[in-house]
């Protein structure tokens, strides 16, 4: 077996060495072509999700939400639930929140938008929103009149015409709030936020005791929910199990189990459609290696005769168009390669913009590229073998009599 | 050391059935250098290559050292053919994309698997065909009559017990077959080398121990030369 290796790589080698450049050039190439597909549009979708998991961890989930038990409309003894989970030593940031629709009125525009009632402070490390304020200043501990708005709902944002919205409301300006329950309110706008996706900006924020006094339930330790961060991303469930074993009797989620539909929904067409290419590709490295090595094995079928003849072994026949194959696929991996980490870089410094917004930059998976790799190079040894196995099975005199 | 007993060799094509062996019979000393004569279609390639463990007799049998060669399974055969034979082609069958010394090399490469001793044998074959100076070209750029030397080189190289050649001059003109013919009866005289070779050509009987003559798959002749 050792000898039969030996001999496949002289005879692999002496064939690629004296074998037509070119042609071993364009397969190389084609094969870069077809790994730098399997790793580039997956690295693409990743950083959307990155993207999209951002957006859901920094602003409406955290890494874990506990949100009121079926059919209730809040949260009790809320900062009871905060003390249990502030407990949990991988806990590093908690806070609570109350939401509440309402409508908004600056001049003769009306907009309708989703108040979030939050504590400054304890917002900072929770989310994003402390630091993305424009225009204007974050909300402070002693605000009550005063107004948060995302870009989108003051009318400055980029694309924000697309929308409903005040029409360039400035910091200072005043504006009216009707809530769903009737109140109505009068805010002097106290900063103007925009974060990177565009659903931040369509909310507005008010200090987490201003909507209590909306909703008359101030001092009441109500809340709509409680978002929590914790030290080690990955550790989501696990932190969950603790909080559940610390006594919170309300219902927790992790960020995935809140997102997963969402997430699904969003990438599965895409996802199908990277796995058809994918596949579409596959195949066809498949079948141009398949198709090189047995036109390869069809041109030199007498001299596999003779080398038969004269006494080496199937085996090691075999062997050597393995080799061949693993010679190609492994140029076309590296230049893939550097072809991905090329575009990589392109699209980091030159993102694609979404939406005038959302910029994708590509994130690479080392999990998959090793994936990929493994999986070209097993098609490629299983493409290359298939015809080495057909000529070595051959008849070996009609094989020198060139039948 | 060979005995050859009653050997046939049918082939069929079709309906037809072709009897290219017919019940050859003869035994071979250590040493002899023999010549297979016949005219064209009598037989000598189909007799080589059955002697070669290349091709297999239909019937009759075929013993080395007391061994029926019948018995063996393909995978010994082949081993047989690669630590025990040589073989050269009447076409040369080298490795175009292979430089002489690796045609050469190769089979050591396969028998003892140590790439250095391969090398060195397959130096000193090509020096004993006289081609020490072209051990780095491809066939390509050989002449005929060097090509047929690499595929001698090749068959000698791991110092088989019989050395086979079908109409190795089939190819080249009477300067170069001398040559060759001169590596043959070197071998023979300096290494008591076992060679059996197929020709047609009655000149090239002067350079050999006995003759064997077929005709229609049959030996007419069979005689010792001194
Ligand atoms: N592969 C084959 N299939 C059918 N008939 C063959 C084959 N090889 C040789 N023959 C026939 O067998 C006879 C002997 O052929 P061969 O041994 O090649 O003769 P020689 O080498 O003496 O010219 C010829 O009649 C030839 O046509
Ligand atoms: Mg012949």
């Amino acid at each position: 077996m050792l000898n039969d290796l030996k001999v496949g790589f002289l005879s692999a080698k002496s064939s690629i060495k004296r074998g037509n450049k070119k042609t071993s050039f364009f397969i190389i190439f084609v094969l870069a072509l077809i790994f730098m597909n399997l790793i580039f549009l997956p690295s693409l979708i990743n950083g959307m999700m990155g993207l999209f998991v951002g957006f859901v961890q920094d602003y409406t989930y955290g890494n874990i939400v506990v949100e009121p038990v079926e059919e209730k409309i809040y949260i009790e003894n809320v900062d009871n639930v905060l003390k249990k989970i502030r407990s949990v030593t991988e806990v590093t940031g908690v806070a609570k929140r109350i939401e509440a629709g309402a409508s908004l009125r600056y001049k003769q525009n009306v907009v309708g938008a989703n108040i979030i009632g939050l504590i400054p402070k304890e917002e900072v490390g929770v989310s994003q929103y402390p630091n993305i304020v424009k225009y204007g200043e974050f909300l402070g501990e002693l605000s009550r009149d005063e107004i948060l708005l995302g870009s989108m709902i003051a009318g400055v944002g980029t694309g924000s015409e697309i929308y409903d919205n005040l029409g360039e409301v400035k910091v200072g300006s005043l504006i009216n709030v009707t809530y769903s329950n009737g109140v109505e309110r009068t805010y002097k706008v106290k900063g103007i936020h925009e974060g990177t996706f565009e659903l931040t900006d369509l909310n507005a924020i008010v200090h987490f005791k201003e909507l209590e006094s909306v909703l008359g339930i101030e001092g009441e330790q109500k809340a709509t929910s409680v978002v929590v961060r914790i030290a080690n991303e990955g550790e989501e469930a696990y932190v969950k199990d603790k909080i559940i074993d610390v006594g919170v009797k309300e219902d927790v989620f992790t960020w995935q189990e809140k997102a997963e539909t969402l997430v699904k929904q969003a990438l599965q067409s895409i996802g199908s459609i990277d796995t058809m290419s994918k596949i579409v590709s596959l195949i066809v490295g498949a079948s141009l290696i398949f198709i090189i090595i047995y036109i390869n094995t069809l041109n030199r079928k007498k001299e596999i005769g003779i080398l038969r003849a004269v006494g080496v072994s199937p085996n090691s026949i075999r062997i050597s168009y393995i080799f061949i194959s693993l010679f190609y696929v492994s140029l076309g991996i590296f230049l893939g390669l550097i072809m991905f980490f090329g575009l990589v870089f392109y699209f980091t410094s030159n993102p694609i913009v979404f939406y005038e917004t959302l910029k994708i930059v590509p994130k690479v998976d080392f999990i998959l590229l090793i994936k990929s790799i493994l999986i070209m190079v097993g098609m490629s040894v299983v493409a290359g073998f298939i015809p080495a196995w057909f000529v070595t099975r051959q008849d070996m005199l009609e094989a020198i009599w060139g039948r | 050391m060979i005995q050859v007993k009653n050997l046939k060799r049918y082939y069929k094509t079709g309906d037809v059935i072709i009897k290219a062996l017919n019940g050859v019979s003869f035994n071979v000393e250590k040493g002899e250098f023999i010549a297979i004569m016949g005219a064209s279609g009598s037989g000598k390639t189909t007799l080589l290559r059955i002697l070669g463990l290349i091709d297999h007799q239909t019937k009759g049998d075929y013993l080395i050292k007391e061994l029926n060669l019948k018995i063996l399974p393909e995978e010994q055969r082949r081993y047989y053919r690669l630590t025990q034979l040589g073989y050269v082609f009447q076409d040369y069958a080298l490795i175009n994309e292979m430089t002489a010394l690796e045609n050469v090399s190769i089979l050591s490469l396969m028998a003892d698997g140590s790439k250095k001793e391969s090398i060195e044998t397959a130096h000193e074959a090509l020096k004993k065909v006289g081609l020490d100076g072209m051990v780095n070209r491809i066939p390509d750029k050989l002449s005929g009559g060097e090509k047929q030397r690499v595929a001698i080189a090749r068959a000698i190289a791991k110092k088989p017990n019989i050395l086979f050649a079908d109409e190795p001059c089939a190819n080249l003109d009477s300067k170069t077959s001398e040559q060759v013919l001169n590596v043959f009866k070197d071998l023979n005289e300096k290494y008591n080398q076992t060679i059996i070779m197929v020709t047609h050509e009655k000149w090239h009987t002067k350079f050999v121990s006995r003759i064997i003559t077929l005709k229609d798959g049959l030996i007419i002749s069979d005689k010792k030369i001194k």
